[in-house]
C-alpha cells in the first residue's frame, strides 16, 4: 500500500505538486495529465528519486525521508524514467547486470539468470549482445523496461513506457504490464490513453499538481455522456473537433447541427474534464 | 545414420573417465547423434541446470574491460570491479588531465626549492576533481536509471571515490619521487589529499557532489594561500599541520562510513 499525504514540490516558484493525496494499492494505475500536470515529479517521489519539499510518502510502511527505509524501499521496487540514460558503448546484457548489481545481485550465476530472465520478458534475447548504441529507440525502451523488472518488484513505476513502441511491442508491453498488475502495485505515467483504457483498473489525471480525476476509465470515459458527436459537416461553432479516418467530424460538447451520438472514450472524457478549466475535481 | 549404439560396459567406462581419450570422443560424438544412447546417460538434473547456466555466462554475459579484468585479476570481487570501471571519472580523458598536472606541478616544481609547494599544493585538488565528476546526473548518462536502486547514493558515492582516490594517489606518489626533496617533504601533499577526500564525501550528504569538492578545494587554496602569503609553507606542511591533517581525515572518514551505515542499517 502506498499512501501519499499533502506532497508538495515547487521548481523556481512554479508548484509542480500542490498538497497531493493519493492511495495506490495493488493493480494498475494510470496518470494522466497535460504537460507540467506533475506525473513526472509525482512518479520521482515515488521512485525516491526526488525528495518533496513537504508531505510525505510511505510504501509498504516505509518512509524514503529516512536513509535506511529509502534503501529499504529501493530494494522493492523497479523504475522505468522518462529519460533513461544508458552506456551507449554496453551491450544491452551488460546495462541490464550492471543495474542488477545497483540492485544488490552479486551472485554472479544467479544474476546473470534474471538478466537473461528480464531480457526474455521484453522479448531482446536475440539483441542481449547487440551495444545499446545499435538498438532502436523501441528496443532502448524496452531495455529500460527490463531493467525496472529485475528483482521482480513490489512496486513498479513505469513513467511514460510504450514511447518509442510499435503497436505490435505494445500490445506485449499491455499483456507484460496487465500480468504484473494481477498481484503487484503499477503505476504508470502517459499521454496514451488508449493505454490507460486497456490495461488500467484505475486512471489518476492530474493537473497543476493536484488529483483532477480519480476513477475507473469508465468513468473517466462517462463525463463525455451524451456530449460525443459525429456530423457529416464541420461544426461552426465548436472548436473542440476532429475530421476522422472516414471524412466525418468528431465533435465534443454541444451537439452541432446533424449530428448523431456516439459511445464516449477515454480520451473524449479526458479531454472534456481538461477543458473544464473551472472544475476543481472529480472523484468516483 | 547408423544401427550402432554405445554398449553398456563402453558407457560405464566413459562415464568413469577411463576410456582413452580417442574412444571417449568416439563415443562423445555419438552422444551428440543419437538421442537413445544420451537418454541412457545418467545425470543429475541440478548439476545439468547448474552447468547450463555456468556456460550461459560464459558464453552470453558481458565480456569484462581492461580496467575491469584488471581489477579482477588485482581480487576485486567481479560486481565490485564492474562498479568501479563504471565510474566516469576513470575515462582516459581525467586520467590524461591528471597525469598533465601532476607533469607541469613536477616541472614547475623542479625550478627551485622555493616552488615546491607548487607540487603539493596541486596534489591534493586532483582527486577533489575526480571525486566530483565520479557521481551525479550530469555526469553520469545513466544517473536516472540507477538513482532508484539501493545502492544509488552513499554507497556508490564511497565506492567511486575510493577508486578515483586510489588511482590519483598512485600517480601523484610515482610522480613525488622526481621532486627536488627529501622523501618526507615530497609526500606531504598525502595526508591532505586524504583529508580533502573525506571532507567532500562527508560534504556531499548535504550538497551536491561538484559543490562539495569546490567547497573544499576553495578551503584547501585558501588555506595554503594564507601560508603562502605569510611566507612560512612549514606552517602547512609541516609535521603539526600533518598530525592536523590525518586528524581531520580519520575524524571525517569515520563520519563518512556513518552516513554510509545509516543508509543501509
Amino acid at each position: 500500500m502506498i499512501e501519499i499525504t499533502g506532497l508538495t514540490k515547487t521548481y523556481g516558484g512554479k508548484r509542480a505538486l500542490d498538497r497531493l493525496d493519493l492511495t495506490l494499492g495493488t493493480g494498475v494505475t494510470g496518470l494522466l495529465g497535460p504537460n507540467g500536470a506533475g506525473k513526472t515529479t509525482l512518479l520521482r517521489c515515488l521512485a525516491t528519486t526526488l525528495a518533496p519539499d513537504a508531505g510525505s510518502v510511505t510504501a509498504f510502511g516505509l518512509d524514503p525521508a529516512s536513509p535506511a527505509q529509502r534503501t529499504a524501499l529501493r530494494r522493492r521496487l523497479g523504475y522505468l524514467p522518462q529519460d533513461p540514460g544508458f552506456y551507449p558503448h554496453f551491450t544491452a546484457f551488460d546495462l541490464v547486470d550492471y543495474v542488477a548489481i545497483l540492485k544488490e545481485l552479486t551472485d554472479r550465476g544467479q544474476r546473470h539468470a534474471e538478466v537473461r530472465r528480464v531480457l526474455a520478458e521484453v522479448e531482446l534475447t536475440g539483441q542481449a549482445r547487440t551495444k545499446v548504441r545499435r538498438l532502436s529507440g523501441g528496443m532502448r525502451q524496452r531495455l529500460a523496461l527490463a531493467q525496472a523488472l529485475l528483482g521482480e518488484p513490489e512496486l513498479l513505476i513505469l513513467d511514460e513506457p510504450t514511447v518509442g513502441l510499435d503497436p505490435e511491442q505494445r500490445m506485449a508491453f499491455r499483456a507484460l504490464v496487465s500480468r504484473l498488475g494481477e498481484s503487484r502495485t503499477v503505476v504508470l505515467s502517459t499521454h496514451q490513453t488508449e493505454d490507460v483504457a486497456a490495461l488500467c483498473e484505475r486512471v489518476v489525471v492530474l493537473r497543476a499538481g493536484r488529483v483532477a480525476f480519480d476513477g475507473t476509465p469508465g468513468r473517466l470515459a462517462g463525463i463525455a455522456d451524451g456530449q460525443v458527436w459525429l456530423s457529416d459537416e464541420a461544426p461552426a461553432t465548436s472548436r473542440r473537433f476532429w475530421r476522422t479516418a472516414d471524412g466525418r467530424y468528431r465533435t465534443l460538447g454541444e451537439r452541432p447541427p446533424g449530428a448523431e451520438p456516439v459511445p464516449p472514450g477515454v480520451e473524449d472524457g479526458y479531454l472534456l474534464l481538461l477543458g473544464e478549466g473551472g472544475a476543481e475535481g472529480v472523484a468516483a | 545414420m547408423t544401427d550402432w549404439h554405445v554398449r553398456d560396459d563402453l558407457r560405464e567406462r566413459y562415464l568413469a573417465g577411463t576410456l582413452p581419450a580417442a574412444a571417449a570422443m568416439s563415443v562423445e560424438a555419438h552422444l551428440e547423434r543419437c538421442a537413445a544412447c544420451r537418454a541412457a546417460v545418467p545425470y543429475e538434473p541440478e548439476w545439468l541446470e547448474a552447468s547450463w547456466r555456468r556456460l550461459e555466462s560464459r558464453l552470453a554475459g558481458p565480456r569484462p574491460s581492461l580496467a575491469e579484468r584488471v581489477l579482477r585479476h588485482g581480487g576485486m570481487p567481479e560486481h565490485l570491479a564492474r562498479l568501479v570501471a563504471v565510474t566516469p571519472t576513470l575515462s582516459r580523458a581525467w586520467l590524461v588531465a591528471v597525469v598533465a598536472a601532476l607533469a607541469v606541478a613536477v616541472l614547475v616544481a623542479r625550478q627551485g626549492p622555493e616552488l615546491l609547494p607548487v607540487f603539493l599544493i596541486v596534489a591534493p585538488v586532483l582527486p577533489l576533481s575526480g571525486i566530483a565528476l565520479a557521481y551525479g546526473p550530469r555526469v553520469d548518462p545513466a544517473h536516472e536509471l540507477m538513482a532508484a536502486t539501493p545502492l544509488a547514493g552513499p554507497r556508490l558515492l564511497l565506492t567511486r571515490a575510493v577508486a578515483v582516490l586510489a588511482v590519483a594517489t598512485a600517480l601523484a606518489a610515482l610522480a613525488a619521487p622526481l621532486l627536488p626533496a627529501p622523501p618526507g617533504l615530497s609526500a606531504a601533499w598525502l595526508l591532505p589529499s586524504l583529508a580533502a577526500a573525506a571532507g567532500c564525501l562527508a560534504l556531499s550528504n548535504r550538497l551536491p557532489v561538484p559543490i562539495a569538492a569546490l567547497a573544499v578545494g576553495g578551503s584547501w587554496l585558501a588555506i595554503v594561500g594564507a601560508g603562502g602569503l605569510a611566507g612560512s609553507w612549514p606552517v602547512v606542511f609541516g609535521l603539526p599541520a600533518q598530525l592536523g591533517y590525518a586528524a581531520t581525515a580519520l575524524l571525517l572518514t569515520l563520519h563518512v562510513l556513518r552516513i554510509r551505515k545509516a543508509s543501509t542499517a
